[in-house]
């Protein structure tokens, strides 16, 4: 059951390059505050505070009885046998209920700014759309995608609909004190403003199957001119290199959790030789079994099969993988462009 | 062999003699499988929860040396979550949930009210019966491919998976059988059972902990079953309950599981404060401090438990209103909790405190518990749990409650009670050493998880990002550390079965039943039926000869 395999460490974006993290030393600190959340830092000192208060009573007496009373001789009475005291037990009841109350009250007004989206917010919305084991990031006004990545501007209150396609995720910043699971079938929203430059992590913090931990996004918070450079537009297909290296980090950031170029067998099937090199340098797709309504065929890989794996792969499953288990990608989150260039990169890894 | 000091008070049983208890009244593999005595099913579930708390241990151990490299040092991430899903899976279903009541509850029950064995035994050793098959089930579990959806089972991913959920949902559905027969058995045992003068408010409060947790087991552990079922019917039929394809709602699945899951915490934690309040007492040799609050909070706690699961959604987009209501009734249940820990703590002020093995692992539960309670607190705040949740800030905090609390407070009652129940004691200096090993190893392994999860780190990670590498390793030293102190006792338990000294009549000094009969106790535990015609905790009565004088 248990293969003893080690991770590759280059595959996972955020141990092979980590983001520059801001210095944060104190015992219990949170994670520095890049947003306006200021209430979600503040009620967490207060209760903090009033915890290492209560703690620090508790122990307190509770040491020193066991170093004063202690039992020394078998027969030892205790020093007291009082068993009730009215106004100590009111006190200890009514204080801590007043103090909850606090909390509750506190926590419960910064969770409402948290899930009211202000009307600027909305005005500068994008989409995040979670899939087993990728982020795929839309822009305001905005055709271009981005993978695992995401550019915002710092200032601007910003909201996300969240969307998924598989199964629960959760969008989590933890900069930026945002967190919201996301359901399939369901929208969700959650807005937050940036309130300093730098580049943050983005985890998926709801379990979602074998990769949940290297699903991962790095949100960069940058001024409103790096921004309208529109950083996140990085695709170049004017040759076909160029769109074979694009679609490279493409592959990388999206397909890769699943397929692998080396042959090995991941979630799905390799894609080393699904094309060959004939002897004449002509690129050709290999011969391939795949079930159609669970009926064994045999087909030629091309082109539009591929775009069919892509679009509707449970129309034609790779018949290793009787269960199907790929994601699928419609032209809104990967445009035929993009696909297309996917589809050189895969035609490059074709080996005599 | 006998001794001629009598060593029990009169009225109350006869002074110890070579007589046959229960341990030795009859022998063979039959005499213990077919057995409907109360204390021989509960050494059962001892051995058996026991294994279990091992076996889950081992995970753990297993989980955070692969931890100890940002990129995993062990395992697949495929395996790492099957690892992870084991460890919760064995800890929660296997161990926490029945250990205390099956194995120390099904013990003492009985003495503490005077009956010669709980209302229904065939039922009581069913309830065993039906573990075991639970946990065989989840063995086979195992060996069919395992599971990795973690303990919490969230649909729809794990109705996708291609593990062994149908069997490890079987599995659960047995165990909660077992569980909802022994509330039952229970919940009749204290009402039916009281020895004449065992008013409801002279019951020992381990009885009144139990019986608030019977009531929880009775009316919660229903839903888990069916939702489990529903699961299993889901997978093999595709009906659409949960799967959102065909036009269910996870959402939905996350309500019935939380509305067992959140009461099922204080199916786990009330037997707990029973034992400590039990312990607080004998070894401050003074009355409880609020006796009656204590025995009211656990109830209120109970009633309040079923109404509080949305404080695990706070961030699946429930409703304004919905949170209100889950987050002030989260807050409110913090209050009778905060009293008993008053209470215990002001219970030992001016007492006359043994510091023995049961008190160290008691005091170790008070600080233990304290801060696990406490950040609890922090948790229940909406805007603050939106950061917090699903992080190991939320770890950290149910392991201080569910490890670091639970099981303490069951092995400071598997100590406190041991010598009543096998006649031997243990060595003391080792049980000491072992108990200051245990806090120490917890401590180091769980507070670095507060900061990491403070600071963002998720929870249920294979991999996880560099800048928290110091924490894990300090929490995989804390683990080890941890994990030989709970080697060292289990290891001097076993040894004082094979070669420890005799224990005394009344090893504390208690003055609750469990401690008027004959140690070990007799097959049907009182040699008289006894009556009680003093208060509870009332150490004026207690003859300090019968704490001086070993067993025969
Ligand atoms: C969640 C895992 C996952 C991700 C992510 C994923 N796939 Fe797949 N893919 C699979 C599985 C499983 C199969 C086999 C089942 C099938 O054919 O439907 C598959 C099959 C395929 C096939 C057919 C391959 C063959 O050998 O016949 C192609 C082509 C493909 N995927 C392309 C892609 C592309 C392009 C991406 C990235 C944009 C991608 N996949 C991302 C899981 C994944
Ligand atoms: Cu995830
Ligand atoms: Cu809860």
């Amino acid at each position: 059951m248990l293969a003893l395999l080690i991770q590759d460490p280059a595959k996972i974006n955020y141990i092979e390059k980590p983001a520059p993290r801001p210095e944060v030393d104190a015992f219990g600190q949170l994670e520095k505050l890049a947003s306006t959340f200021h209430d979600v830092d503040g009620l967490f000192y207060f209760t903090y505070a009033v915890c290492i208060f209560f703690f620090v009573l508790i122990t307190g007496v509770l040491v020193f009885s066991c170093v004063k009373y202690r039992r020394k001789t078998f027969d030892q009475p205790p020093a007291s046998n009082t068993t009730h005291n009215t106004p100590l037990e009111v006190v200890w009841t009514v204080i801590p209920l007043i103090i909850v109350m606090v909390m509750f009250a506190w926590g419960f007004a910064g969770s409402i700014d948290m899930t009211t989206v202000p009307y600027e917010a909305s005005r500068n919305a994008y989409k995040a759309s979670a899939k087993q084991w990728n982020w795929t990031f839309s822009y305001p006004n905005d055709a271009a995608k981005s993978y695992n990545e995401v550019w915002m501007r710092v200032g601007k209150p910003a909201q996300f609909t969240l969307e998924s396609s598989d199964v629960l995720h959760a969008f989590y910043v933890p900069a930026m004190r945002v967190k919201r699971d996301i359901i399939p079938g369901r929208f969700q929203t959650v807005w937050f403003t940036p309130t300093d430059i730098g580049e943050y992590h983005l985890f998926c913090a709801e379990y979602c199957g074998e990769n949940h931990s290297t699903m991962y996004a790095r949100v960069h918070v940058v001024s409103e001119a790096d921004y309208l450079k529109r950083p996140w537009d990085l695709w170049e297909d004017d040759t076909p290199e160029k769109a074979v290296k694009s679609a490279a980090s493409l592959y990388s950031s999206l397909c890769s959790t699943c397929h692998s170029i080396n042959g090995a067998v991941g979630v799905g099937p390799t894609w080393k030789g699904l094309f060959v090199k004939g002897p004449d340098g002509k690129i050709t797709g290999k011969q391939r079994d795949v079930l159609v309504k669970g009926e064994k065929q045999t087909i030629t890989v091309d082109d539009a099969y591929i775009m069919e794996s892509v679009r509707s792969p449970d129309a034609k499953r790779a018949a290793e993988f009787p269960n199907g288990g790929m994601a699928v990608f419609p032209p809104d989150q990967l445009d035929d462009r993009r696909l297309k260039g996917i589809i050189e990169f895969m035609k490059s890894l074709a080996e005599k | 062999m006998t001794t001629n000091v009598p060593v029990i008070d009169s009225h109350h049983g006869t002074p110890a003699t070579g007589k046959p208890n229960f341990l030795n009244c009859s022998s063979g593999l039959m005499s213990w499988a077919g057995t409907l005595d109360h204390k021989r099913i509960g050494v059962m579930y001892l051995v058996g929860t026991m294994i279990a708390f091992l076996c889950g241990g081992l995970f753990a151990l297993l989980v955070r040396l692969h931890l100890w490299e940002p990129h995993g040092m062990l395992f697949s991430n495929a395996d790492y979550n099957q690892i992870f899903t084991l460890h919760g899976a064995f800890m929660v279903f296997l161990f926490v949930i029945p250990a205390i009541p099956g194995s120390l509850g099904n013990m003492v029950l009985p003495l503490m009210l005077g009956a010669k064995d709980v209302a229904l035994p065939r039922l009581n050793l069913l309830s065993f019966y039906l573990w075991l098959t639970g946990a065989i089930l989840a063995t086979l579990a195992i060996v069919l491919g395992g599971f990795d959806t973690g303990w919490t089972f969230y649909a729809p991913y794990s109705l996708y998976t291609n593990k062994a959920v149908v069997t490890i949902g079987l599995a659960i559905f047995v165990l909660g059988f077992s569980s909802i027969f022994t509330g039952l058995n229970f919940i009749v045992t204290v009402h039916k059972l009281r020895a004449p003068g065992l008013t409801w408010f002279r019951m020992p409060l381990f009885v009144w902990a139990l019986y608030a947790t019977s009531l929880l087991q009775v009316l919660a552990t229903p839903v888990l079953g069916i939702t489990v079922l529903l699961v299993a019917f889901e997978r093999l039929y595709h009906i659409g309950i949960f799967d959102p394809r065909l036009g269910g709602d996870p959402v939905l699945f996350e309500h019935f599981f939380w509305f067992y899951s959140h009461p099922a915490v204080y199916i786990m934690v009330l037997p707990a404060f029973g034992i400590i309040s039990e312990l607080v007492s004998v070894h401050s040799r003074k009355p409880l401090f609020g006796y009656k609050l204590i025995a009211f909070s656990s109830i209120a706690i109970a009633i309040i438990s079923f109404l509080v699961w949305g404080h695990h959604m706070f961030t699946s987009g429930q409703s304004t209103y919905a949170m209100f209501a889950f987050s002030f009734l989260t807050f409110f249940v913090a209050i009778p909790t905060a009293i008993k820990e008053f209470s215990w703590v002001a219970t030992v002020w001016k007492g006359s405190i043994a510091l023995n093995s049961p008190m160290l692992y008691t005091i170790a539960f008070l600080i233990i518990f304290a801060i696990g309670g406490l950040t609890g607190v922090i948790l229940g705040a909406l805007n603050v749990d939106i950061h917090l949740h699903d992080t190991y800030f939320v770890v950290a905090h149910f392991h201080y409650v569910m490890m670091g609390s639970i099981a303490l407070a069951f092995f400071a009652g598997l100590h406190h009670w041991w010598p009543k129940m096998f006649g031997v004691m243990y060595d003391e200096t080792l049980a000491k050493i072992a108990c200051g090993i245990i806090f120490v190893g917890f401590n180091l392994t769980f507070l670095p998880q507060f900061i990491m999860g403070s600071r963002g780190m998720p929870r249920r990670y294979a991999t996880y990002v560099p800048d928290f590498e110091a924490y894990h390793r300090a929490s995989t030293i804390g683990a080890m550390v941890l994990g030989s102190g709970v080697a060292l006792m289990v290891f001097y338990l076993v040894a004082s079965l094979l070669s420890g000294k005799k224990a005394m009549q009344n090893q504390w000094g208690g003055v609750t039943l469990d401690w008027h009969t004959p140690t070990p106790p007799p097959l049907e535990n009182f040699d008289h039926p006894p009556s009680v015609t003093t208060e509870v905790y009332d150490y004026s009565t207690l003859d300090l000869r019968t704490t001086q004088t070993p067993v025969s």
